[in-house]
């Protein structure tokens, strides 16, 4: 009964079921957020639990959800309005980041989103808070989200924000999406701030990140590896000289980003800035690959030679500092927990939660502490 | 026992303040409205905020917290008899973390101060309101207040990487922190901006800016207005996002001159202040770049403050624009809307066709780089009629700015002043959401009520939640 009526509503919006998805009894595609909101209404009506899926790149973080359906976002891919000399973008949330990139290139800008996105969908990295390399000089992908439209989990359409470069009318709903892991609902739509690129872009190979770190001016990265110490410079031929004067080391034109690590399990260590040096010294000890963003905070690990007690006491030492040790994927036999222990406004949050989506169908549990 | 007994058996009567006489300093902010302040007081710690909130919600009186005072929205103002709690004292610089550059402070501290006190570190704070030197940042937490450098650096929502706060039931907890990207929900996010709504901010995190090696100002004159607003979207069209980008129409460069002397040329129909910071080399290009973009568009003279002292002084003018008004009326009423900025030269030539069709002395000095307008509107307000026909000429341009894709404030913030026109900008069920994101935090409306969202923002408002227990 209940399955008729759905495959009745979802009709003209199915679409095949999605490779390395769950399983869940329709997969669907809406064209449009008032679509999308209509499925969610249906679904919040009949307590079924709802998946989000944009290219499947994230669906590795946080805590598994069991969908009676998915929504995917792959028919709301349009750019809607490029305002280049304002300097923003409104996007539906299942535009490629490599896509709207390039786009963006045309016109010498760039929404700094992350550099090496794959197959990435702009949705799925802003609900996954994720930002690029770049947030070093940019600030991360939360402050550059100035408008949000959201089909609420109770199949509400809203919006937040707007699409103005400053602007503190109401609460910031636009930052509150960034990050939400589809604990409010969908996200159907985003206006994003762009910067313009510079000119020229160099690297510069240096002895010690930290020492680099101190003496640069706003770089765009630092980037410490198992091989090297990469400082990213960008701006004219003559800054980026002036830089390479200030910092030392050896200077090659051009960005080359970080590969993704390959390994089967990969951590996101986040710690206060200063402590960067402190956990390096750690990874190095346990033989594992790394990448880690001085002056951001962020550790990326492959984890596939580190046993869990080390991730446990990594953890331990992150969570002391007001950190934490994220899981980016591992293989379900290793059960690990995907955030470690829950924050302590965790009452506020569900909550907030529950104030967009009140029956709790919006890829529930998937953040920590069942949120 | 009575509230104030309590508050005083917690706090010590020398820091509770409830005679009329005591009140009347905080009973209104720097803006144009007053309310009602029943109880006053002055915590000096995050336990005595908490026990202060706890004794209200006993007592079912709302609660307000305030800075300095210098807001312009009224977000300060109790809309009903209120505990005001005052953060002023609690103005510590807790900790400094040189390599990761943050720093906790009390949400008392002054900006300028703060700023002040980590510049031996080669570091400032960011966002710098006018009134910089009088105001908190725990006020600027509360407004996400902006400033003319928040052009290339955001306002203060992205200087902000955490927030100790108290919670409408008097609970402490920590929102974000030193780590990139906290887990679970962004509430830090949420509740910078939220003008006390949320919960009040008792320990704030703030990111430190590196000083730049190298600054350039430039003062740019045009004889129109159109002009000047045109050479504002022409460089960020062409890619220079500029440290900051001031505009100052000719009458409030006459005003502001009278009063500091600065050596502004008060013959210009407008007058742009660009600043340019980063390396030698980048500085210098970007300024040419500036300079050149201004003279296309029919600049009449490009300056160089030639040192820090004369960059010094054009600041000054800037930022004591709104002291120089005080020469020229008794009163004054300052705007704040934002557009975007392809649109400015179209709002600008409106904005100034409805302070003639007012005969209203109007003076503008604003955020030009990001689109922020702040039309000023001089005036006596005994004179009769004169404070309706102000308020009427202020919603004719806030529409214009919205009609104009616009909203209703880039930073001083929704208070009470745009409270009822959130409806211009936002749908039913958007304010709806929002009302239902602030019961997340405060069920029973116990923080800062009657601002930020109009009545009837609940779908419920006016349905069953107002309908008498029996009748439901």
């Amino acid at each position: 009964m209940l399955k008729s009526e759905l495959a009745r509503l979802a009709k003209g919006l199915l679409a095949d079921p999605i490779p390395g998805a769950p399983a869940a009894e329709f997969t669907i595609a809406p064209p449009t957020q008032e679509e999308a909101a209509k499925v969610l209404r249906f679904a919040s009506d009949h307590r079924l639990q709802v998946l989000f899926w944009g290219a499947g790149s994230h669906q590795s973080m946080g805590h598994k959800v069991t969908p009676d359906l998915i929504i995917s976002t792959f028919r709301l891919d349009q750019v809607i309005d490029w305002q280049a000399e304002d300097l923003t973008i409104v996007v539906q949330p299942g535009v490629l980041v490599a896509d709207l990139e390039a786009q963006l290139q045309q016109r010498d800008q760039t929404a700094v989103l992350p550099e090496t996105p794959g197959a990435a969908t702009v949705g799925g990295t802003i609900a996954a808070g994720l930002s690029g390399w770049r947030r070093l000089r940019y600030g991360p992908t939360r402050d550059r989200m100035l408008e949000v439209k959201l089909a609420t989990g109770d199949g509400r359409l809203v919006r937040g924000g707007g699409r103005l470069v400053k602007n503190v009318t109401g609460y910031d709903l636009p930052r509150l999406a960034t990050g939400s892991f589809g604990a409010l609902g969908l996200i159907t739509e985003v206006c994003l701030k762009l910067w313009p690129l510079a000119v020229e872009r160099a690297m510069l190979t240096v002895d010690d990140a930290d020492a680099a770190f101190a003496a640069a001016y706003r770089p765009y990265a630092v980037i410490e590896s198992n091989e090297s110490s990469v400082v990213y410079l960008a701006g004219s031929a003559e800054e980026i000289a002036a830089q390479a004067d200030r910092i030392g080391g050896d200077l090659v034109s051009g960005h080359r980003w970080p590969d993704p690590i390959p390994a089967r399990t990969e951590m996101i260590l986040r710690a206060p800035a200063s402590a960067v040096g402190l956990f390096v010294g750690v990874l190095r000890g346990l033989d594992v690959s790394f990448q880690a963003a001085h002056g951001v905070g962020e550790i990326r690990f492959g984890a596939d030679e580190a046993a869990t007690e080390e991730i446990g006491s990594l953890r331990t030492t992150a969570e002391s500092m007001g950190g934490a040790l994220v899981v980016g994927r591992a293989p379900e036999e290793l059960a690990i927990d995907p955030w470690g222990t829950p924050p302590g406004s965790i009452e506020l949050q569900r909550r907030v939660k529950a104030a967009f989506d009140p029956i709790g169908i919006a890829n529930p549990g998937r953040l920590p502490g069942g949120v | 026992m009575s509230l104030v007994v309590e508050l005083e058996a917690t706090l010590g009567p020398d820091r509770v303040r409830s005679r009329p006489l005591e009140l009347l300093v905080y009973n209104k902010d720097a803006g144009v409205t007053t309310g009602e302040v029943s109880v006053a007081v002055l915590p000096e710690t995050t336990q005595e905020v908490a026990a202060c909130v706890r004794a209200a919600r006993r007592h079912k009186t709302p609660v307000v917290a305030r800075g300095a005072g210098t807001g312009l929205a009224g977000g300060a103002v109790p809309t009903e008899p209120a505990l005001l709690v005052v953060l002023t004292r609690m103005n510590e610089l807790w900790e400094i973390d040189r390599l990761a550059r943050t720093a906790w402070v009390g949400p008392g501290l002054l900006n300028l101060d703060l700023s002040r006190q980590v510049d031996h570190l080669g570091l400032h704070y960011a966002p710098d309101p006018s009134s910089q030197a009088a105001c908190t940042i725990g006020g600027n937490v509360g407004t996400n207040a902006g400033g003319p450098h928040c052009l290339a650096e955001g306002t203060t929502v992205a200087h902000i990487l955490g927030v100790e706060m108290v919670t409408a039931d008097g609970d402490v907890v920590v929102l974000g922190g030193q780590a990139p990207d906290p887990i679970g929900l962004d509430l830090r996010g949420v509740v910078v901006g939220s003008e006390g709504t949320l919960g009040i901010v008792t320990k704030v995190l703030v990111k430190l800016t590196q000083n730049p090696p190298a600054v350039r100002t430039l003062l740019i004159t045009f004889d129109t207005i159109q002009a000047a607003a045109a050479t504002v979207s022409a460089t960020i069209a062409f890619g220079i996002v500029p440290a900051a980008l001031e505009m100052m129409d000719q009458p409030m460069v006459i005003a502001v001159e009278s009063f500091t002397h600065g050596g502004l040329p008060v013959d210009a129909a407008a007058v742009l202040i660009a600043e340019v910071v980063g390396l030698d080399a980048g500085v210098i290009a970007e300024a040419e770049t500036i300079a050149r973009i201004a003279g296309e568009q029919g600049a009449t003279s490009v300056k160089v403050a030639a040192d820090e002292a004369e960059r010094a002084l054009l600041w000054k003018a800037r930022k004591n624009a709104f002291g120089a008004v005080a020469q020229a009326a008794p009163d004054y009423y300052l705007h704040d809307t934002v557009v975007p900025r392809t649109r400015l030269v179209e709002v600008m030539t409106k904005i100034y066709e409805i302070g003639d069709r007012y005969g209203i002395k109007m003076l503008n000095v604003f955020h030009a780089g990001d689109g922020n307008l702040h039309p000023l509107v001089a005036y006596d307000a005994q004179e009769p009629g004169k404070v309706e026909q102000v308020k009427a000429a202020a919603e004719e341009m806030v529409r214009v700015s919205v009609a104009a894709g616009g909203s209703l404030t880039g930073e001083h913030g929704v208070g009470l002043e745009k409270r009822d026109l959130m409806g211009l900008v936002f749908d039913p069920i958007d304010l709806d959401a929002q009302a239902r994101l602030r019961d997340a935090f405060d069920p029973d409306g116990l923080l800062n009520p009657g601002k930020v969202l109009p009545r009837g923002s609940r779908c419920f408002d006016y349905g069953i939640a107002d309908l008498p227990e029996e009748v439901r």
